[in-house]
């Protein structure tokens, strides 16, 4: 499926090794993104307070990286002009990034609340759920990431199409909070912790869709950004 | 395994740092080689331009010669000497009937003028030695007395100072003085002595030679003139440049700009190239047989020396008019079409127009090559000797070539100093037609 | 690493064309050419052209050299009369009307399609001559204070009227290369044409000469419908509002500017317009 971009066939080599590098680089930052997320979600469920002072740190690095490749496409902008494929390449690169740190700050706000709730328990059916939330969009990042490694636009289609459970998910684990709040109050505090990382993981969803858009209109040329499911498949005719 | 690696991976460092050195001796090699070879050019390019220079000198120095050379001999020919003589107009002698013009015409001023000239040496005695005082004089020294007295009748019966030109080997002794007797000396020892005697008198005088100008040719050295040659040359340019110069340029014109290019266009090319190197005899060949035999124009006249001149400088005009066209950048023939000038409107308007420069410059070449022509115009009969100033394109008429020919085949030794002034006032004329030329072409070139 | 062989494979398996790719008709199209092809002598340079000019736009035509482009240009006005050997069919219509029937007069026709050439090429005349010279050759004007005002009008319209107002006397050659070649487009504009056919109008000028002609052809198409031959994609997605691609004389792709230059649909448009190998 890369083919389709043909990234390294400009007659220009040294456009290509650019391309390729800021390619890399995010990749290497959705990685990195990856691993934040994997680490507070761990670092929630398993209490591990080194995990989550780790997962907060690591944000720093997130957003310098942001900030390195942003100035590399910059300076693509300016001195190559990139038109059609590449032009979206650089734009999806630019919003990419943007939505990876979001994502990252995401990950930070589970880190944060990791430490708060390591010293208090709550009950272990949220937990159950919240690992389930977790894994779920755990997996969908990677999925995307993949497909943006791969270009691959039917799999950034259905991470797109995977949204709808994560928010569902969660929808049930904001149910279950608010009745378990009802039930015993003293509860309160913990369960709106969990609810805020419930929220930060769906917010990781969204964002990850986000990305998904950006690969098909990468590919695809189309932006299938705000239209619902079946609008998408019809303008790029799966 | 390993062992193995490692010695190939010695051999691709030691193979490396060779050829590092191969290419560092090479660079270092480059430069050497460079530098070494670099004397030789530039020794090579200051011997081209010393043998340029001294070409250069050569041809100038040669031209030098050659102008100086024609110069110096042409020097004698701007002047004459004049003999005064008391005239006494006696109408007895002048056997006159009345004061007429017409028996004015056909008054005897020979007789007059012996009289005088005798009564200047009463001491000379006998016919022969009367004769040959009398052939000091020129035999035009009659025709002076009569349009002096034409102008003015009153002369009649008066004794007059008359300024009188003196015959050619006189003057050419005074303008020289050989020695008497020489090889070559017209003037004997007796004439000498009475021509020192006018001298002691005062009675010689040199003056500048405007007949030279006025007169038309002539047998007798001191009257010939080249007005004559260069108004026929005059007409006969100006019948080649009016015919060759249009049908020249329109020519290469329709060829260059109008004509499709086909085998027919490329066999036309290829005759107008031949026909420039056809010798100019032919065409004076051609003129005698169709010119003059089948359509029957007059003999000797610049209309038909121009009409064949003509034909000799087409073809120089037509290849430098087509070689200028095609030299017009395209640029300007489209943009003019592209603002819906018609086709014709383009080549008169633009092309013509920036071709011009170079067009002229083949006119003038050509032009100056028919100034230059004798033999076309030997066939058809402008060598005759001819007196009068043409004044129609019709009237017989010679050239300057052909008038330096003709001169430079006389035995008068007069007409050495007369051959080389022609041959200046022909180069004077190609100058002042170059000049011209120059001033259009920079007036077209703004 | 990709080199140049397999890249040719690559290649290769996308190059087809089959037809034109993208919308090359318009609804209020000034110019329409269909199926249009021209031969030199037995050599084909256009291949099955058919597109639309729209009236009051700007029309892009890109490719690389030798694609065709500037030869479709040249037929539109039928400069390619002149080279003897250049023979093109098809439809060609100005209006509706056949541009290449044989009552049409190419000299009429060329004064209401004008064309700026890629060099400017103004006559080595006063600058004044020079814009005067069209509307004096159709009679546009019956007497000097008309052809005064038709030559400041449209020396105004190219912008260039307030450079040159003091010295209309001097000669069009004088000006620099970007004031030549707005002298060019006044001269053009001088005979009222309908459309401007432009060459490459400003390869040969430097970068804010270039964009002063940008600025005027994209005022110009207020009035005029514009085809514009360029090589420089940047300048086309700058000026124009429709690109077509033209590759070895077929028109490959044909659309909006804004979609060629971000989503071209033929593999041939992007590989061009991106500098890959093609």
């Amino acid at each position: 499926m890369e083919n389709d971009l043909h990234l390294s066939q400009h007659i220009s080599k040294r456009f290509n090794q650019e391309l390729e590098e800021v390619r890399n680089q995010v990749l290497k930052m959705g990685g990195l993104v990856e691993q934040q997320v994997s680490d507070g979600l761990v670092a929630l469920l398993d209490a591990d307070m080194d995990l989550a002072q780790q997962v907060v740190d690591q944000d720093k690095l997130v957003n310098s990286m942001e900030i390195e490749i942003d100035e590399v496409c910059t300076e693509i902008l300016a001195r190559r002009q990139p038109a059609a494929s590449d032009l979206r390449l650089m734009i999806s690169i630019i919003k990419t990034i943007t939505d990876l740190e979001r994502i990252g700050d995401e990950a930070e706000k589970l880190g944060r609340n990791a430490i708060v709730l390591a010293n208090s328990d709550g009950g272990s059916r949220e937990y159950i759920e919240l690992r389930h939330l977790g894994e779920s969009v755990k997996e969908m990042l990677k999925r995307s990431l993949n497909a943006y490694a791969r270009m691959d636009v039917e799999e950034a289609i259905s991470v797109i199409q995977s949204d709808k459970n994560i928010n569902q998910e969660y929808d049930d684990l904001s149910r279950l909070l608010v009745i378990k709040m009802m039930e015993d109050p003293r509860q309160i505090k913990s369960a709106l912790r969990i609810s805020w990382c419930a929220r930060a993981l769906e917010r990781i969803g969204d964002h990850t869709k986000n990305l998904c858009e950006y690969i098909v209109y990468l590919v695809k040329g189309k932006d299938v950004r705000h239209i619902n499911f079946d609008e998408i498949k019809q303008q790029i005719d799966i | 395994m390993n062992n193995m690696t490692n010695n190939s991976l010695n051999e691709t460092h030691l193979k490396n740092s060779t050829s590092d050195k191969v290419m560092y001796s090479e660079t270092y090699s480059v430069t050497e080689k460079v530098s070494a070879s670099l004397k030789r050019r530039h020794r090579k390019e200051s011997r081209f331009k010393a043998a340029g220079l001294l070409s250069v000198l050569l041809g100038f120095c040669l031209v030098f010669i050659l102008i100086s050379d024609i110069t110096y001999k042409a020097l004698p020919a701007f002047h004459q000497h004049w003999v005064k003589l008391e005239i006494s107009f006696d109408p007895s002698w002048l056997s006159l009937k009345d004061s007429g013009e017409s028996s004015l015409l056909s008054a005897n001023y020979r007789k007059v003028i012996k009289h005088s000239l005798y009564a200047s040496f009463p001491d000379v005695k006998g016919r022969k030695d009367k004769r040959k005082l009398f052939k000091l004089l020129s035999s035009n020294a009659e025709f002076t007395l009569r349009d002096k007295l034409i102008a003015d009748v009153d002369l009649i019966g008066t004794k007059q100072p008359v300024w009188i030109r003196l015959d050619d080997d006189v003057d050419s002794y005074l303008k020289d003085e050989p020695e008497i007797g020489a090889a070559g000396a017209r003037v004997d020892s007796q004439q000498a002595g009475w021509i020192h005697t006018l001298q002691i008198q005062n009675r010689i005088e040199k003056r500048f030679n405007i007949a030279f100008f006025t007169h038309g040719d002539s047998r007798e050295p001191e009257l010939a003139g080249v007005k004559g040659a260069f108004t026929g040359t005059l007409l006969t340019m100006l019948v080649t440049l009016l015919l060759s110069f249009p049908l020249g340029v329109s020519a290469a014109l329709y060829l260059e700009e109008f004509a499709p290019k086909n085998r027919w266009t490329d066999i036309i090319e290829v005759n107008i190239n031949n026909l420039a190197a056809v010798p100019s005899i032919i065409f004076g060949l051609l003129g005698l047989a169709v010119i003059i035999n089948i359509f029957g124009l007059p003999r000797s006249a610049p209309l038909v020396g121009g009409i064949v001149l003509s034909l000799m400088t087409l073809p120089t005009i037509i290849i430098a008019s087509r070689a200028s066209i095609k030299a017009v950048p395209p640029s300007i023939r489209e943009a003019a079409l592209g603002i819906g000038a018609s086709k014709m409107q383009t080549a008169f308007g633009h092309v013509l127009p920036m071709a011009m420069p170079g067009i002229l410059t083949g006119a003038i070449i050509g032009m100056a090559q028919a100034l230059g022509e004798t033999a076309p115009l030997l066939m058809i009969g402008m060598v005759a000797f001819i007196v009068d100033v043409p004044t129609t394109v019709t009237d017989a008429a010679t050239v300057l070539p052909v008038q330096i020919f003709l001169w430079a085949d006389s035995p008068e030794r007069a007409f050495l100093a007369k051959t080389s002034a022609a041959i200046l006032v022909l180069l004077s004329f190609l100058l002042v037609m170059n000049i011209s030329a120059a001033i259009l072409r920079k007036k077209f070139e703004k | 690493m990709v080199d140049m062989s397999s890249a040719e494979s690559l290649l290769s398996q996308d190059t087809q064309i089959n037809g034109t790719v993208g919308n090359c008709y318009s609804n209020d199209a000034k110019m329409s050419m269909r199926d249009v092809n021209v031969y030199y002598d037995q050599k084909q340079a256009i291949n099955n052209v058919s597109l639309d000019l729209a009236r009051h736009q700007v029309t892009a035509l890109i490719g690389p050299s030798g694609c065709g482009k500037s030869t479709f240009l040249r037929c539109l006005n039928r400069m390619n009369d002149t080279i003897p050997i250049c023979r093109v069919e098809g439809g060609l219509t100005l209006d509706g009307s056949d541009i290449y029937d044989k009552n049409m007069d190419p000299v009429l026709l060329r004064a209401r399609v004008g064309m700026v050439f890629q060099k400017p090429n103004p006559f080595p005349k006063s600058i004044y001559e020079n814009v005067a010279y069209g509307p004096k050759i159709h009679g546009l004007s019956s007497n000097k204070a008309e052809l005064d005002e038709i030559v400041i009008t449209s020396l105004r319209k190219a912008g260039l009227f307030e450079e040159v107002k003091d010295r209309l006397d001097a000669p069009g050659t004088s000006l620099s290369g970007g004031q030549q070649q707005r002298l060019c487009i006044a001269r053009t504009i001088a005979v009222s044409p309908e459309v401007i056919l432009m060459d490459e109008p400003a390869s040969a000028l430097d970068p804010i000469a270039t964009a002063v002609i940008e600025e005027l052809i994209d005022e110009l198409k207020e009035k005029y419908t514009i085809a514009i031959v360029t090589h420089s994609m940047q300048q086309a997605a700058r000026i124009s509002q429709t690109t077509a691609y033209f590759h070895m004389g077929q028109l490959v792709e044909m659309g909006e500017t804004s979609q060629i230059f971000t989503n071209p649909a033929h593999k041939l448009t992007e590989n061009y317009i991106t500098g890959r190998f093609g």
